[in-house]
């Protein structure tokens, strides 16, 4: 529910461990924004970091356990039409993702721009073998959705918060 | 060249035209868990195809709704793919949607000055 602070929307829900519901979600939050935003573009750009996020909880969380709670998905908006979307999984404690994901934050704004960042990532997947996981969403979610990316790691979750600049009305 | 229905994805492959040229248009969704597992082995047929008519390749985004990142990764793979077969590549996309704008204009960075990937917009 949103609160007073607010711009008045918010989305918090947990979610089902399918990869189906990636799509769902992400045309769910497109269709809802669209409703509230005149700017198509940005739109979209809030879908696609709703989606990547969703698609990396699902490909590097621990799902072996059971606890529904742990997989959320937060979309809110500030007073200052940022938007906020945020993924909290759970994570394996010795699988090593969880680490690389931080690493890949700091990596990524380590960089002057995302853009750098992203076609830094390009270069890289091209001198990878196929197998290798090609980690594109969170640059993606970077250059593309304009986004300030960071993570916190505790209880066994971890939880990805993309901030999306203003959002024009 | 059969078309690809994979999901929510649709890959039309349109006859070659007089100059050689094969149309691919791609609607829908690319939002499979692994695309490239999925698309390296219809674009390796579908590279057979050219070769043997010695002709090129022109990719349509213009339709596509949404591709999700692993999707580009398997975009990198046909753009090498097809630079190693010799195959002329160019890709076409709608400059008005900022979110293939983005997408795309990021691929220049695979273009050299061999002539055999292009990007274009429609």
């Amino acid at each position: 529910m949103a609160t007073s602070g607010d711009f008045g929307f918010s989305i918090d829900m947990t979610v089902r461990n399918e990869w189906r519901n990636v799509d769902l979600l992400r045309t769910s939050v497109q269709n809802c924004f669209t409703a509230v935003f005149a700017d198509v573009d940005g739109c979209h750009a809030i879908a696609m970091v709703t989606g990547e996020l969703l698609e990396n909880a699902l490909k590097y969380g621990d799902w072996t356990r059971g606890d529904r709670a742990m997989f959320r998905l937060r979309v809110h908006g500030t007073r200052e039409n940022d938007v906020e979307v945020s993924v909290q999984n759970p994570v394996g404690e010795s699988d090593g993702n969880a680490n690389l994901l931080l690493q890949s934050i700091e990596e990524i704004n380590s960089f002057a721009k995302p853009e750098q960042a992203y076609r830094a990532r390009l270069l890289q997947i091209a001198q990878s073998e196929d197998s290798a996981p090609s980690r594109l969403g969170l640059v993606r979610i970077a250059f593309e959705g304009n986004c300030r990316l960071s993570a916190t790691l505790a209880d066994g979750t971890v939880t990805v918060r993309a901030v999306l600049a203003s959002t024009s009305t | 060249m059969e078309n690809l229905h994979i999901g929510d994805l649709t890959i039309e492959v349109a006859p070659a035209a007089p100059d050689g040229v094969i149309s691919c248009t791609w609607r829908g969704k690319s939002n499979e868990r692994n695309p490239p597992e999925i698309l390296k082995p219809w674009f390796e047929k579908l590279l057979a195809a050219v070769s043997e008519q010695q002709g090129s390749l022109e990719m349509h985004f213009e339709k596509i709704e949404h591709f999700n990142s692993s999707t580009i990764t398997a975009l990198i793979r046909l753009i090498q793919l097809c630079r190693k077969s010799g195959v002329k590549l160019v890709m076409v996309y709608d400059q008005t949607l900022k979110w293939q704008r983005l997408s795309f204009d990021a691929l220049r960075v695979f273009e050299k000055n061999d002539d055999l990937f292009h990007l274009r917009f429609a």
